[in-house]
């Protein structure tokens, strides 16, 4: 019942409580293969092939959490475990304020990049080249670019990226990339959802059977934010469109078309 | 301890190579490729010529031979392109691999000139962008924080570094300057459809020898051709040696060659059609890429993000205050 009170839509707590705060909603983001062994392609150095393009297909783009549809945003059942994030008081007021101003404050509307997990479901394809020591993960949205190590270095010296330091390692066929060095100027969705500076992500990317599916968890973490961690989960799919290629989407174009010189 | 050791080893590596393998690169005007008949690449796993790893800026000299009277720069009466010295090495630091000096020529080989062959109507157009360098209408494009555009992203500019990758299928290249990836397909595949117009245009490789061919179309006319370093302010597109202001349109099609002329040297020539600009095909040939240190590594240049004080000088617009972005242009 702890999550219901900062959740934004009231009226589910009075009526639905028993089924959306409690159990085990993280189920329904799982696939229904989601626990059975991968069978599909391997590199030659044995790990699951993740090489190609992927896609996630739901409305975390809009709003973590399960939400009403409204104008232009669809409805959705959630990706949060438990439903609702665990929000510091401050914070919880923080990111309705967010909300309130979301047409102008959020980083994306300003064509900034969206940071890590969110350039992962924004709506957009993504490519992953996987080699032994590096994945390169190129995504469509403002041709934003990750590199993760896998060769086992530590992370870069401390720094403020807006994508964070990734450094990987494969446990058995799961990718877990441990993500650190984040700046606080991103949201993890439409609907206003914040971290600080202290995000610390760990993502999990975990290709079911023949890999057409991967199912993907994170693990966000910010003792200046939340009040425990917590996770999001769902699944990406690989485009099966043969001629299937990246595309581009410069958002900073279409923000200079819109500009014009002060003199 | 490790590190310092094999970057020292690097060097040597690299002076070796540049003694015994290119000693006509620097002379050469002629757009043959020296060395690269004879040196054999490493080969990945599946047979392809191995251009993986991390790279950095190599020449930085004159892009084109100035075509008016030239324009002496406080900052680099040399070459204008205020480049040649961003990757010197301070003293004492530790070093990237020397690689080969730039070419004592314009990085125009054709036509024999060294100059971008300009149609009359571009070459006054090319006048008109590079003396309203204060207006959105012509600025720059690298410094509104759009993509580099082709052969544009392989000029040397500064905070730029290359990590290439390949897997089997793909060359991927990986830009430094505002995170810009290529993915290369190798398997034949026919460009996408003439109605998609693209920055960084649509590539399509090939191995000639051990030579990779990229073939580029489906540009969009948003991006310079070229144009490295910065140009001195006040220069007259005239007396540019940097390629500034070397604009396109649509038709833009180009031919890149990336060929290893040893262990840590790409030799990179892009030849530049569009009929709508130029007189004629203009080709370029420098050596664009330089093996770095092996611990190196690409960090995040998040341009847009930070330019916020530019695109308040130039429109007013303060993007950090959250003041909604303009709809639409009030002309």
């Amino acid at each position: 019942m702890r999550a219901c009170f900062a959740r934004p839509i009231f009226f589910a707590c009075g009526i639905a409580a028993a089924l959306l705060c409690g159990g085990a909603p993280l189920r329904a983001q799982l696939p229904a293969a989601a626990g059975r062994p991968y069978t599909g392609p391997r590199t030659p150095d044995g790990k699951p092939n993740l090489s190609g393009i992927w896609q996630s297909m739901n409305s975390a783009h809009w709003d973590l959490e399960p939400h009403s549809a409204d104008e232009g945003v669809p409805a959705g059942l959630g990706v949060v475990e438990g439903d609702t994030i665990p929000y510091q008081p401050w914070a919880a007021d923080k990111k309705k304020e967010h909300y309130a101003n979301r047409a102008t404050q959020d980083p994306i509307n300003k064509c900034y990049l969206p940071g890590v997990p969110r350039i992962t479901y924004v709506p957009f394809p993504f490519q992953i080249a996987q080699t032994p020591k590096h994945v390169a993960i190129a995504y469509e949205y403002l041709h934003a670019q990750r590199i993760i190590f896998t060769d086992g270095s530590p992370h870069a010296p401390p720094n403020d990226f807006w994508m964070g330091d990734s450094r990987g390692r494969w446990e058995k066929d799961t990718l877990v990339v441990d993500v650190t060095h984040f700046n606080d100027q991103t949201w993890f969705d439409m609907a206003g959802n914040f971290h600080s500076d202290a995000l610390h992500a760990v993502e999990r990317y975990t290709p079911i059977e023949t890999g057409q599916v991967m199912q993907y968890e994170v693990t966000i973490e910010d003792p200046k934010v939340f009040t425990r961690p917590w996770k999001i989960s769902m699944p990406l799919y690989r485009r099966a469109e043969s001629n299937m290629q990246l595309l581009d989407y410069d958002c900073v174009d279409f923000f200079w078309r819109r500009m014009k010189s002060s003199r | 301890m490790a590190t310092r050791f094999f970057a020292a080893l690097a060097v040597v590596t690299a002076l070796v190579a540049i003694t015994s393998q290119v000693p006509a690169a620097g002379q050469s005007s002629t757009g043959a490729t020296p060395g690269a008949a004879t040196f054999q690449p490493k080969r990945t796993a599946w047979g392809d010529p191995d251009l993986s790893g991390y790279w950095l800026p190599g020449g930085g000299g004159m892009m084109e031979a100035p075509a008016g009277q030239p324009f002496k720069s406080t900052i680099d009466p040399g070459t204008n392109s205020a480049f040649a010295d961003f990757f010197a090495p301070e003293p004492g630091a530790r070093t990237a691999p020397a690689g080969p000096r730039t070419p004592p020529r314009p990085m125009i080989v054709e036509p024999a000139d060294g100059r971008v062959p300009l149609q009359p109507w571009a070459m006054d157009k090319r006048t008109e962008i590079v003396a309203h360098q204060d207006t959105v209408e012509f600025l720059d494009p690298r410094v509104r924080c759009l993509q580099a555009g082709v052969p544009r992203a392989n000029l040397p500019v500064g905070y730029n570094t290359y990590q290439f990758l390949q897997i089997p299928g793909y060359v991927i290249l990986l830009y430094e300057w505002n995170h810009m990836t290529r993915y290369i397909p190798l398997d034949n595949r026919p460009h996408v459809s003439s109605k998609i117009r693209l920055p960084m245009g649509d590539s399509r490789g090939r191995w000639e020898g051990n030579t990779l061919v990229v073939d580029v179309t489906n540009f969009d006319d948003r991006t310079w051709v070229v144009g490295h370093g910065a140009p001195p302010e006040g220069a007259p597109a005239s007396s540019l040696t940097t390629g500034h202001g070397v604009f396109h349109t649509e038709a833009l099609h180009v031919v890149e060659r990336f060929t290893l002329i040893d262990a840590n040297t790409i030799r990179y020539e892009a030849t530049v059609e569009d009929p709508n600009v130029f007189t004629r095909p203009w080709k370029i040939q420098f050596n664009a890429f330089t093996r770095a240190p092996a611990d190196h590594q690409l960090f995040e240049y998040a341009c847009h993000e930070g330019n916020s004080r530019n695109i308040k000088l130039l429109t007013g617009f303060d993007i950090d205050k959250g003041t909604s972005v303009p709809s639409a242009r009030k002309d």
